[in-house]
């Protein structure tokens, strides 16, 4: 009979995999997947696993990684045996292929001439693929030997590309992976990367984001009529009329602290990959926005107007044929027109929200500009399409986000708590 | 209740499950934890709900959410006219915080779902539908009900609940919901079914409908949820629907023709009439083993 405690401390160890792997788990999760466990018992591998990870898990996104941390944590002897078999197994035929393809390798290596990471790639190829380049080495063999100077270099070239696109093979097989549940990631997945059909939904979910966003920035609770207050001197006042009774209420009327937004928007070169999200998100800014003003830079400044925004395709149409589209980036000049307008689009009660990658030409002049709309509106909130774990590395964003909140959008679930957190800017 | 008692309960409650949901029905049921119902509109989140408190023999108490909404609609509300008509009756008393008292008592409160829920003497199952509709503010509110089991109202104080309510939440992911709710939930989630289970709803649901034209039916709900053209993916309810309506109409058989014409009742725009129409033009020649040879269009 094994002691309880030792079950405790495998649970616990099991909590702290779960929370390296990104999984929030306290004590109280490991606490209840205990008691859980008590009632359950652990006879059912599979009654187990659906007990735990309804007490670990709460997304979608991290039932999978709880299956994968279970999966490996929770094995029986069995199982342990016949894994242990065949990596053995797997690791012979490696080493079977990896003998191969380096004596295939010592043949041309001369005009090969790959670095460690082709040969290791090499390696991995299949077997026809790797036949082929043996035959195309084959075809070639007479003429090297005439002139080893100029086909080396050519042997070379073919074999860097013909192992560039087994690496690209194996990173999209990767991918599709990820991609093999539409539902899982979506939330996760850089803006860039989603397929189209999974953009009707990612676009549903940035309207509701832009409704959340445009919620904070302006005004709160639009769908009651009133403040839920009731207004005694009117409600009293109307009574009179009645002979003193009550019998109709008067509320107090709902205060709107409706705020100008004005979004500016870089749709440059740099940020063509993350473009057609923004727009969707601007266009949904301004449905649930009726005060706001739209502009698009990149060389220059364009205003949208209000017509071509009620149209998802017109507005499309209109980005793409306007010349600004896909150029080079000067955000100072943009803002400086912006601030220099008159009558003055910033002021007191608005908001900038500028969606940029923050690079630009002349940045000295972006920073100046940035720090005159600042003064100008009430608040310059940043929203950056590069994932945040990027910003160090980066100085003009480093630069940039020094002067003004700068929140992260690379992904629909930043893009969402972006949203949550301009309310506590 | 152990998790065999709970099967039979849901089985008598005529809801199809797997192992997966009632174990996790347990869990959730046995931690005293609210469970937090995620998946694709129609896949029969709600219907949990319904079936717990079918199976628990509780009142079922629906809070049905949606933006704007808020504490005087979900929890409680002063009822204004009888507290004006009070003060208009005792205008002359000398007590006046005997008044001020009475005024925020019992008798004037108006109870909403979630503090019927939480001062029912008998537990309830309270559904709160759609969690996602709701403003982030109410979500954040309702995290004191669902981690501590009571509410505060100013002018009375703290409610602690008189009976622990199972809550189920259900969201379809229309935006992500916060940490800190979900943290405090058991997660579910459910996907469309597979062929085999919605032809087992199916026979539960309308066992008078042939069981030839029910796995037709089941087959091309598949099929049309299976594609990713099809924007609106048909619900479990409608494809209840479209097998009553097709068994109504003396129908036995789904052709092209009966399809296209009755596929109203799974399809709702024009869109995917056009999707229909592209799949019915290229008819696939393999035949299923539910329907004894018969080939879908």
């Amino acid at each position: 009979m094994v002691e309880p405690t030792v079950y405790l401390e495998k649970l616990s160890a099991f909590s702290r995999l779960l929370r390296l792997k990104g999984l929030n788990v306290g004590p109280r999760e490991t606490a209840d997947a205990a008691q859980v466990l008590i009632h359950l018992g652990m006879a059912q591998r599979e009654t187990v696993k659906t007990a735990l990870r309804t007490v670990y898990a709460s997304s979608r996104e991290e039932q999978l990684q709880f299956d994968t941390v279970f999966d490996g944590f929770f094995l029986s002897e069995e199982k342990i045996r016949q894994q242990a078999q065949e990596q053995r197994q797997k690791e012979q035929e490696m080493e079977q292929r990896r003998r191969e393809a380096e004596q295939e390798l010592e043949q041309v290596a001369d005009s090969a001439r790959l670095n460690q990471q082709q040969r290791d790639t090499y390696i991995t190829m299949p077997e026809e693929a790797r036949q082929r380049l043996k035959d195309f080495v084959e075809r070639y063999k007479s003429n090297m030997e005439r002139n080893p100077g100029l086909y080396s270099e050519f042997i070379h070239s073919v074999f860097a590309k013909t192992i560039m696109e087994q690496q690209l093979l194996m990173e999209n097989a990767g991918e599709s992976c990820l991609a093999a549940d539409p539902e899982v990631g979506i939330l996760y997945r850089e803006l860039g990367e989603f397929q189209d059909s999974e953009i009707p939904k990612a676009i549903s979910i940035i309207q509701n984001i832009a409704k959340q966003i445009n919620g904070e920035l302006s005004s709160k609770r639009k769908a009651k009529a009133h403040a839920g207050k009731l207004d005694f001197r009117r409600t009293i006042r109307m009574g009179l009329e009645t002979g003193g009774s009550f019998h109709r209420l008067r509320y107090r009327k709902k205060r709107e602290h409706r705020k100008h937004l004005v979004i500016l928007c870089d749709v440059s070169g740099s940020m063509v990959q993350f473009s057609e999200f923004a727009l969707r998100f601007i266009q949904s800014l301004n449905q649930v926005s009726e005060n706001s003003r739209t502009f698009l830079f990149s060389e220059r400044l364009v205003e949208a107007d209000a017509f071509q925004l009620h149209n998802m395709d017109s507005f499309r149409s209109f980005v793409r044929d306007s010349d600004i589209y896909g150029r080079g980036t000067d955000l100072g000049t943009a803002l400086e027109e912006i601030c220099a307008r008159r009558p003055p689009i910033l002021g007191a009660g608005s908001t900038l929200l500028i969606l940029s990658d923050t690079k630009t030409i002349d940045q000295n002049r972006a920073v100046r500009a940035v720090l005159e709309a600042k003064r100008q509106a009430a608040r310059v909130i940043w929203l950056n399409p590069i994932p945040e774990g990027k910003w160090q590395y980066l100085r003009s964003v480093q630069t940039m986000a020094a002067l003004v909140p700068m929140l992260s959008c690379s992904t629909l679930r930043e893009l969402a708590a972006a949203g949550r957190r301009l309310a506590q800017l | 209740m152990d998790l065999e008692q709970l099967k039979q309960k849901m089985d008598q409650a005529g809801y199809v499950y797997d192992d997966t949901m009632a174990t996790v029905l347990y869990v959730a049921l046995t931690l005293g934890r609210p469970l937090l119902i995620e998946g694709a509109a129609g896949v029969g989140k709600t219907e949990v709900a319904k079936v717990m408190a079918a199976a628990l023999d509780r009142e079922l108490v629906r809070l049905q959410c949606y933006e704007g909404l808020d504490e005087s609609k979900a929890l409680y509300e002063w009822n204004y006219q009888k507290q004006l008509l009070s003060i208009q009756v005792n205008m002359n008393t000398r007590d006046s915080d005997a008044l001020t008292r009475q005024l925020f008592s019992d008798e004037y409160l108006l109870e909403r779902p979630l503090l019927k829920s939480i001062r029912a003497e008998k537990p309830v199952v309270l559904l709160i539908d759609e969690i996602d509709k709701a403003d982030e503010e109410f979500e954040a509110f309702l995290l004191e009900l669902l981690s501590e089991q009571q509410v505060t109202i100013p002018e009375i104080g703290t409610i602690k609940a008189k009976s622990v309510p199972f809550v189920v939440l259900t969201s379809n992911r229309a935006r992500p919901l916060s940490e800190a709710l979900r943290r405090r939930c058991a997660y579910l989630h459910i996907d469309y079914p597979d062929m085999e289970k919605e032809l087992n709803i199916l026979r539960k649901k309308l066992p008078h409908v042939d069981d030839r034209l029910c796995a037709q039916v089941a087959l091309a709900v598949q099929k049309l949820r299976s594609s990713e053209a099809i924007l609106k993916k048909p619900s479990i309810a409608e494809t209840l629907d479209w097998a009553a309506a097709l068994d109504a109409l003396g129908i036995r058989e789904l052709t092209a023709d009966v399809l296209r014409q009755t596929a109203g009742f799974v399809l709702k725009n024009n869109e995917d009439f056009q999707v229909l129409d592209e799949m019915q033009a290229q008819p696939e020649q393999h035949h299923c083993s539910h329907c004894q040879g018969h080939s879908h269009g």
